[in-house]
């Protein structure tokens, strides 16, 4: 600006006001930076993911990398081409071309085919643990907001859902292991998976729960109550209705962390590689909850960091680790989306 | 609640049957469900705890034993011998060293070919294999009495192994099998006889070999610049204080007794202050956390100075300075950064970060920066990086909490003095709330710490203490860290063996590391909490 349009009553420039729009930029620069370095992870997975996930002619999905089971991928030049063959493409090829029986073909493992156990997975493992975590936790908020009395028994639960939510993730899974897996002798299993998993997330439903519940007005029980409704009626029909959104959504951020840990997992429940899919070669229904699973998560691990970096493994590492960033990514959007709406729905 | 007599049931109009179970109305009934579900936590807490503990406390036992055959298989009589062999390599390397620096010297200050700075460097050569060979006759020595020491373990733990056996054949009643089984005990007396036999032979061997070290060291040639005559001069310094160190030598391999037993609470000891994670070697296995830990404490270091402030930074801006437009995007933005699963963080390490932070520190006009360039790819430096990304939403959300929690009378007073903004920040509205920041800052601690994916990936996974004498440049080393040695090694060992129950005494370490970061922080909270009155 220059010194003929400036007024009277404006300030002056001086030492200290260039001081405090450094200092603010400095700020701002801090949050600016923070949101670039996410941007970027977030960038380069989903670019370089979305060339395995993507293809360029209809159905631009591809489609056996979401129903096929992971393979090794054979590369091996026939005839001066390179090809790349998955594990059964490639002892059918040999089996149809003899002259290629001996050839040299170098392999990588799980770098062909597809990741759908991996999905199937997870998904069970998230359902199961939520099922679980949301039982628990809602009832433990409901009775930490409507039922308890101040005393020492409520300040102690108070104090292990504290600290509950900041033990790592890996001593949960250790606790798993020797709960679970070991003494309970589950072996890597589903169920045990579902336990550590949903213990894990506990405190993060159940202190979300208790937010919601505080949230409805103290008029809607006093009414219930007053018309002759008992505690329980009051809470069924007049409380949990009007928290329940709020429960839910704000429990998605739990289902989040939940499908995005990996430590809880790798001695609970998760496999390397396992070629059965969760509902086949079933002999009981119980079969189905001592069974362990693969996991995207651990799947990630796994390609990451059990075979090399290259042309062609990358495809497969930088294909999941795409597939599960974009579900646990919209997982969470959903989560923030929604409470934000609640937010402004709801005001008594 | 009262209940109504029967017999003036009749005297109310409405009349409502209560159903009981075990004397509880249906509404009692759910009351102690729900309060059932909310112990659920206590209970949870304490079996991890328990668990925990009943996997893990076996540990210091079997350490106790371990570090007792270590004694009395005559494993610690060898050791003494082979830190003597191991402070010569340790020369013998800064020797090579030297010879590099000359050589460079040659090459590039004088431009001699190289196989002409190799001819000026001949003497030298003659100088340094007379001073590397001095040690042969240690070094023979040493593996001479490995072999037998190996022996005397294998013996000994064999006979071991049979007692056990022995044992539970006893337990499932099977008499005769349990008496079939021999067990040869092991005569340690007689058998370190061999070892403690060789100690004039050593006394000797070792009076030799100090002395050449003597003589060779007087054929030293001269090197060609001050700096390196002084490495010299160093050199000859610290060969002269390895060799005071031999008497104290002699003096513990004549005082060694392995009948001497080892205090219960070395077990505890050698496991808390042990800088050593050795475990499946050949000669003795070393569960000492202190590498571990300094691995996880370096990277979460790394991790909060770079988190710190860009998360409190952002923290300000968002709540004191941005628009309400920004804030509505950029809150809901670092919230969705912290869904960013963990283990997806590490393969970004792995895939780009690491080699891009690697390239970066190759280029010539960053060869300032303490540690550039490096050649691992993956150290403390990428993991911390990323486990900053993973600390910023922590932070940044709780900072920015206990910065909403500042009552407004405190900043429009200060407006109201003629404080300008940045004063007003700076002077008012970060001090009233320190405390949640701190805590913040506590709690991403506690984030790091426990994060086992990125630096089970990205830290390297070297277990060795890193070496700070190399000042800043300590942070490109490659560690490994306590989260990762358990879920790296966990899936590899036996049940109930002294490495797995390792594992978990690591696991315990850390559950109550976390405990005692999550206390601190509540403690910081509710002590410092200002009044708003």
């Amino acid at each position: 600006m220059s010194p003929s349009t400036r007024h009277e009553f404006q300030s002056r420039p001086s030492a200290a006001r260039r001081w405090e729009s450094a200092a603010l930029w400095l700020f701002r620069t801090a949050t600016y930076v923070i949101l670039i370095c996410g941007a970027l992870v977030f960038g380069n997975i989903v670019f370089k993911g979305s060339k395995t996930v993507f293809t360029t002619t209809a159905p631009f999905i591809n489609v056996p990398f979401f129903t096929e089971a992971p393979e090794s991928l054979y590369v091996f030049d026939y005839q001066g081409q390179k090809r790349e063959m998955g594990d059964r493409e490639f002892r059918a090829f040999k089996a149809t071309h003899p002259e290629a029986k001996d050839i040299k073909a170098e392999s990588y493992v799980y770098s062909a085919g597809g990741i759908f156990p991996c999905i199937v997975g997870t998904v069970l493992l998230v359902l199961g643990s939520m099922i679980i975590a949301l039982t628990l936790g809602v009832s433990a908020a409901v009775y930490l907001s409507e039922y308890a009395k101040q005393g020492r028994a409520v300040t102690l639960i108070r104090l292990a859902i504290l600290n509950l939510a900041g033990v790592p993730s890996i001593v949960f899974g250790l606790f798993g292991l020797g709960l679970f897996v070991i003494y309970l002798d589950w072996n890597v299993s589903l169920l045990a998976g579902w336990f550590t998993l949903a213990f894990m997330v506990l405190p993060v439903v159940i202190t979300a729960s208790e937010e919601s519940l505080k949230a409805v007005p103290k008029g809607f029980r006093e009414g219930s109550l007053a018309l002759g409704a008992t505690k329980w009626q009051t809470i069924r029909k007049n409380v949990l209705p009007y928290a329940l959104p709020g429960i839910l959504t704000s429990s998605i951020l739990g289902i989040a962390r939940v499908a995005g840990e990996t430590a809880p997992i790798m001695f609970t429940a998760a496999y390397v590689v396992r070629d059965k899919l969760p509902w086949e070669g079933l002999t009981s229904v119980s079969d189905f909850f001592f069974q362990g699973v693969m996991a995207l998560p651990y799947h990630i691990y796994v390609v990451s960091s059990k075979i090399p970096q290259n042309e062609y493994t990358e495809r497969v590492q930088y294909g999941t680790a795409f597939v599960f960033l974009v579900i646990v990514a919209l997982i969470a959007t959903c989560s923030i989306v929604l409470r934000n709406k609640l937010r402004n729905r709801y005001k008594w | 609640m009262e209940t109504p007599r029967p017999t003036s049931q009749s005297d109310f109009l409405v009349n409502k049957k209560r159903i009981r179970v075990l004397g509880l109305s249906l509404d009692d009934a759910t009351k102690f469900f729900f309060g059932g579900n909310a112990v659920v936590s206590i209970i949870v807490l304490a079996l991890i705890t328990y668990f925990l503990f009943q996997e893990g406390i076996g540990f210091f036992g079997q350490n106790h034993r371990n570090l007792l055959t270590y004694r009395q298989a005559g494993l610690e009589y060898v050791d003494f011998i082979r830190t003597q062999e191991s402070g010569h390599i340790a020369l013998t390397r800064y020797l090579s060293d030297l010879r590099l620096r000359q050589y460079n010297y040659y090459v590039a200050e004088q431009k001699m070919s190289p196989a002409a700075a190799n001819q000026a460097l001949v003497k030298f050569d003659d100088f340094a294999a007379q001073y590397g060979d001095a040690v042969e006759p240690i070094r023979g020595m040493v593996s001479d009495l490995t072999e037998q020491a190996t022996a005397i373990k294998t013996k000994f733990l064999i006979a071991e192994d049979k007692k056990t056996e022995r044992q539970q054949l006893l337990v499932a009643g099977k008499i005769n099998e349990a008496a079939a089984v021999k067990i040869e005990s092991v005569d340690f007396a007689a058998e370190l006889h061999i070892l403690t036999g060789v100690l004039p032979v050593y006394k000797q061997t070792s009076a030799e070999f100090a002395k050449k070290l003597d003589a060779s060291l007087a054929v030293a040639p001269r090197l060609t610049t001050p700096e390196l005559m002084a490495r010299l001069d160093r050199f000859n310094q610290l060969t002269h204080d390895y060799l005071a160190t031999f008497p104290a030598t002699t003096r513990s391999l004549e005082t060694w007794d392995y009948t001497r037993p080892v205090p219960w609470y070395q077990a505890i000891s050698a496991f808390l202050f042990g800088r050593e994670w050795l475990t499946a070697s050949f000669w003795q296995d070393w569960y000492g956390i202190v590498p571990l830990l300094m691995g996880s404490v370096m990277v979460s270091f790394v991790a909060l100075v770079i988190a710190v402030p860009l998360g409190v930074g952002a923290a300000i801006y968002i709540n004191q300075i941005a628009s309400s437009r920004e804030q509505r995007i950029i809150k809901p933005s670092i919230e969705f950064i912290s869904a960013f699963p963990s283990v997806v963080l590490g393969f970004f390490g792995i895939a780009v970060l690491g080699q891009s932070l690697r390239w970066l520190s190759q280029q010539t006009w960053l060869a300032w920066v303490p540690g550039f360039p490096f050649s691992e790819r993956l150290n403390i430096l990428t993991a911390g990086c990323l486990l900053a990304l993973i600390a910023v939403p922590t932070i940044f959300t709780l900072a920015e909490d206990a910065l909403q929690n500042v009552p407004k009378a405190f900043k429009e007073a200060s407006f109201a003095l003629g404080a300008t903004r940045l004063q007003t920040i700076i002077k008012i509205v970060v001090p009233a709330s320190l405390s949640g920041i701190i805590s913040a800052v506590l709690l991403g601690l506690g984030r790091v710490i426990g994060e086992t994916m990125v630096v089970l990936l990205c830290a390297g996974n070297r277990i060795a203490i890193p070496d700070f004498t190399a000042g800043l440049a300590v942070v490109t080393q490659p560690v490994h860290t306590m989260t990762g040695i358990i879920a790296q090694e966990m899936g590899e060992v036996v049940r109930g063996s002294i490495h797995y129950r390792a594992l978990f005494v690591v696991g315990i370490v850390l559950f109550f590391l976390s405990l005692g970061i999550n206390f601190i922080a509540q403690k910081i909270v509710r002590k410092y909490r200002i009044s708003i009155g």
